[in-house]
């Protein structure tokens, strides 16, 4: 048999092993597992035990900034600094939606440009943005588009962003030039899809608001809830700006340093051990995802599976492979995450630059569109993460559709960028 | 000392997800947590 | 005792059981490949095995205080370094390196060797990549097995990461991960992390010893448009141009010339020729193992370079080297760089007489090709134990 045939027979047993998995009401992660599992077996590998472990290590560095990021948050709601920040912008902005809309998408876009992690301007800012968009009847997967679509488009945006700077290294390209090409479409489409899907919002009723909400602890101050942000920003400024005196922190550790003040500065005492096991377990979906889609992404390697779709997706004809970028980049964004830049980008890249298109610019369209992924089965994880922070009841198929037309744009203009990007080059400065 | 400080949150973050494999009632999340358990543990134990 | 189901408390233990089987077994496999033990049987050339901390302290007792092969010839000359193992994942650079270590006979100047440029990174396995943990090269005697290693320094050795990774001295900001990524942290920092101190010691090694040039030995992926090349500094152009030709025209293979971009920091043709007075060229062997369209990942295809998808590549026009179902044996890498090795002293050499570097007993890339890498490596088992070195 050609490694074709067999390396499609292990995928078709791995996509047939998750859905079986699905239909038995096993959970995604677990599916993930099996398929990974299956795949093993049906590659002629068995049960590879380092195989499975390498695998699960792969994002491990992502759960520890997820964990830490996530504990930060519980603690600064739990000293009530999320509840005097809410009542606070309420307050100075319930009348001005303009002024407003654009305050919340700058806030949505710093913590994800800043750490190249949509997921951590979800975890930050998510709650917070979501309980004053809530307060403009806007319905809540609506909100929930809203912050995913931007938290997306902040982890795309520069000065950090990961799936350039994974693929540029792929490809031994200088990560420099990208700064405008990643900025200009990441603010214009983050204001695009907060003015789009709340254009029906309606002013904030300031009384029925300030009376629903949780109260903050009368001790509750600004510099209360603003010094644990001031410390995490501080840390991140100050390993950028003096970055051979500065000690390496890394993020967990400074979203430590950031937990550490919100809890020791907290006007009301928080159970730390608690809130931190229920950190961990309201997590468990996400982080079990993370370890589950890297097992899966080793199995894929090894049977011959990764590259069977890098070289179907490559030898396309190039238009197909434009048409198409707006489900290929997502679809891969969905199974395996940032592996999606080494796996798919790096042969894109070189495709793109044998064709005469500018590297950087295409690069830079692209990163717009594959944070789109981030919605969509098997992982969802970053959709998953926003559902959960901002509270949907209804279905997940209604957040899906909320934010269908942003959605489509951001694909549009990151297409676009890949086609022209010759003439978009000018963008390249910086 | 970073690197120390790197040991000790994985070693409470393990800490964490054992308590709750404990109390977990569902096996499907029991076996989750086992999983993403094992990195964890291995780091600690300086193997990867 | 407890309140739980008993049923329950069997399914946790059971869990937890089979969890911890997983772990061990993997967790064995971790250990046994960071610990392979890589035998050096130094060859009538090495004069002294020195250690990386004999030029900068600092290294010493870290995974990367690597062994340096010193070859000393009776008559004065120059120096050159052959640095291996910047990539660990590359293994034509290692291999070649042994060859050099276990056979070369130098009679005038000085050879350097490392073997294993960073050593942290030859103890780990791409996460998410599915390496073998190690591979075997066959020998008349039986065989040597080399770990396979990585790109990146282990995090055991280097934990944690920036959030963005901030080339010293030129700040140009470039992925976390290169960090752990030898060739995009030279010229290194002596107060840094691991990875940055070891580029410091080799700039350090440079510097002290006076070395004239130094030869960097990596391999590609075939879609990657720096292949089969001699990437070089601006010192080294006439020198790397010569070479070229003159293995185009008589050395039995294609080799081309790329200028160090200015633009990319951190890498040794650039770093290298930038702070010290030494000429850096940086060799490229094709391995479409590295290749992100390779299929099945295993030890056949990293010493056979064979494979379909690759091959596939090749006919839409993605590569920048071509491919057939013959592949890239590790033969064929490994002869590359010997033979391109043997050749830039030589050019060197008759340019510079009096900083000339002249080496023998090293086979060249057609008698690689047919005895086969192996035929080059000595039996540990016949050896001196007193004089075996681990890498």
């Amino acid at each position: 048999m050609d490694a074709t045939a067999s390396a499609a027979l292990v995928l078709a047993v791995m996509v047939a092993a998750y859905i079986a998995a699905r239909v038995l009401k096993i959970s995604t992660e677990l599916s993930l597992l099996a398929a990974a599992l299956a795949g093993a077996l049906a590659g002629g590998a068995g049960l590879p035990a380092r195989h499975i472990v390498e695998g699960a290590f792969t994002y491990f560095d992502i759960v520890l900034i997820f964990v830490s990021a996530t504990l930060f948050m519980n603690l600064l709601k739990e000293s009530g600094g999320a509840a005097f920040v809410v009542r606070a912008i309420l307050r100075r902005f319930h009348r001005r939606k303009s002024p407003l809309f654009v305050l919340l998408a700058v806030l949505l876009l710093i913590p994800g440009a800043l750490t190249g992690a949509g997921s951590v301007t979800v975890l930050i800012m998510g709650g917070m943005v979501a309980t004053v968009l809530s307060y403009m009847d806007i319905p809540r997967p609506r909100v929930a588009a809203i912050i995913f679509l931007i938290a997306g488009l902040s982890a795309a945006a520069p000065p950090v962003s990961l799936w350039a700077m994974l693929t540029a290294a792929g490809v031994n390209m200088p990560y420099v030039g990208f700064f405008l090409p990643l900025l200009v479409p990441c603010v214009v489409l983050s204001l695009m899809t907060i003015f789009i899907l709340g254009r029906k919002a309606r002013p904030v009723d300031l009384e029925k608001a300030l009376e629903e909400l949780p109260q903050a602890p009368p001790k509750m101050t600004w510099l209360r809830v603003a010094a644990p942000f001031l410390a995490f920003f501080l840390l991140v400024i100050a390993g950028r700006a003096f970055p051979f005196s500065f000690p390496i922190l890394g993020l967990p550790l400074m979203f430590m340093a950031a937990a550490l003040a919100a809890f020791l500065l907290s006007p009301v005492k928080i159970a730390f051990l608690r809130t931190s096991r229920e950190t961990v377990h309201q997590l468990l979906p996400l982080i079990g995802t993370l370890t589950c889609a890297g097992i899966l992404v080793q199995i894929m390697a090894l049977t011959g599976v990764r590259g069977l779709i890098a070289i179907t997706t490559v030898t396309l004809p190039v238009t197909v492979v434009f048409l198409t970028l707006f489900l290929i980049l997502p679809v891969s964004e969905a199974v395996l995450m940032w592996g999606a830049a080494p796996v798919l980008g790096v042969p894109l890249v070189l495709l793109f630059n044998t064709i005469g298109l500018d590297p950087v610019v295409a690069l830079a369209g692209m990163s717009v569109i594959w944070p789109l992924g981030d919605a969509i089965p098997p992982t969802a994880i970053i959709g998953r993460l926003t559902t959960a922070t901002v509270g949907v009841k209804e279905p997940y198929g209604q957040f899906l559709k909320h934010g269908l037309v942003p959605a489509a744009l951001i694909a549009a203009a990151g297409t676009l960028m890949v086609v022209f990007s010759k003439k978009l080059s000018f963008l390249t400065v910086f | 000392m970073i690197t120390v400080l790197y040991y000790a949150l994985t070693a409470f973050v393990a800490v964490l997800l054992v308590r709750n494999f404990i109390d977990r009632k569902k096996w499907q999340e029991e076996v989750l947590y086992v999983i993403v358990l094992l990195p964890f543990v291995l780091r600690i134990l300086r193997l990867k | 005792m407890s309140p739980m189901p008993t049923a329950m408390t069997m399914r946790k233990i059971v869990i937890a059981a089979l969890g911890a089987a997983l772990g061990a077994a993997a967790g064995l496999s971790f250990y046994q490949s960071r610990h392979l033990p890589e035998p050096v049987v130094p060859g009538p050339g090495v004069t002294a095995v020195k250690k990386l901390s004999d030029y900068f302290g600092p290294l010493e007792g870290t995974a990367n205080d690597v062994n340096v092969y010193v070859l000393e010839g009776a008559e004065p000359g120059g120096a050159f370094l052959v640095l291996c193992g910047t990539h660990p994942e590359e293994p034509a650079g290692r291999l070649a390196g042994w060859i050099f270590a276990e056979n070369a006979s130098v009679s005038k100047g000085r050879l350097f060797v490392i073997l294993t440029a960073n050593r942290s990174a030859s103890t780990v396995t791409r996460l998410g990549g599915a390496y073998p943990p190690d591979y075997t090269i066959v020998t008349p005697w039986g065989g040597r097995t080399f770990r396979m290693g990585d790109r990146w320094s282990s995090p055991l050795d280097q934990w944690p990461d920036p959030e963005v990774y901030v080339h010293y001295p030129s700040r140009q900001e470039l992925a976390y991960i290169d960090i752990r990524n030898l060739n995009r942290t030279f010229p290194g920092r002596p107060g840094g992390t691991l990875t940055e101190k070891t580029g410091h010691a080799i700039l350090e090694l440079i510097r002290k010893e006076r070395v004239d040039v130094v030869i960097d030995l990596h391999e590609a992926e075939l879609q990657y448009p720096v292949i089969s090349t001699i990437v070089a500094h601006e010192k080294g152009a006439d020198l790397a141009t010569l070479t070229s030709m003159m293995l185009s025209s008589e050395g039995g293979f294609a080799m081309g010339v790329e200028n160090s971009p200015r633009a990319l920091r951190g890498l040794s043709h650039r770093e290298i020729g930038d702070n010290s007075d030494a000429v850096s060229l940086l060799l490229e062997a094709p391995q479409p193992f590295l290749d992100a369209t390779r299929g099945r990942t295993d030890r056949a295809l990293l010493l056979t370079g064979r494979d379909e998808f690759v091959v596939r590549a090749g006919k839409q026009g993605l590569l920048f080297e071509k491919i057939d179902d013959a592949g890239w044996p590790i033969d064929v890498r490994v002869g590359r760089h010997t033979s391109t090795i043997l050749q830039i002293l030589e050019i060197w050499s008759e340019d510079n007489p009096g900083r000339a570097v002249v080496a023998g007993g090293v086979p060249r890339y057609d008698e690689v090709i047919k005895s086969g890498t192996g035929a080059y490596l000595k039996d540990v088992k016949t050896a001196d134990p007193a004089k075996i070195v681990y890498e």
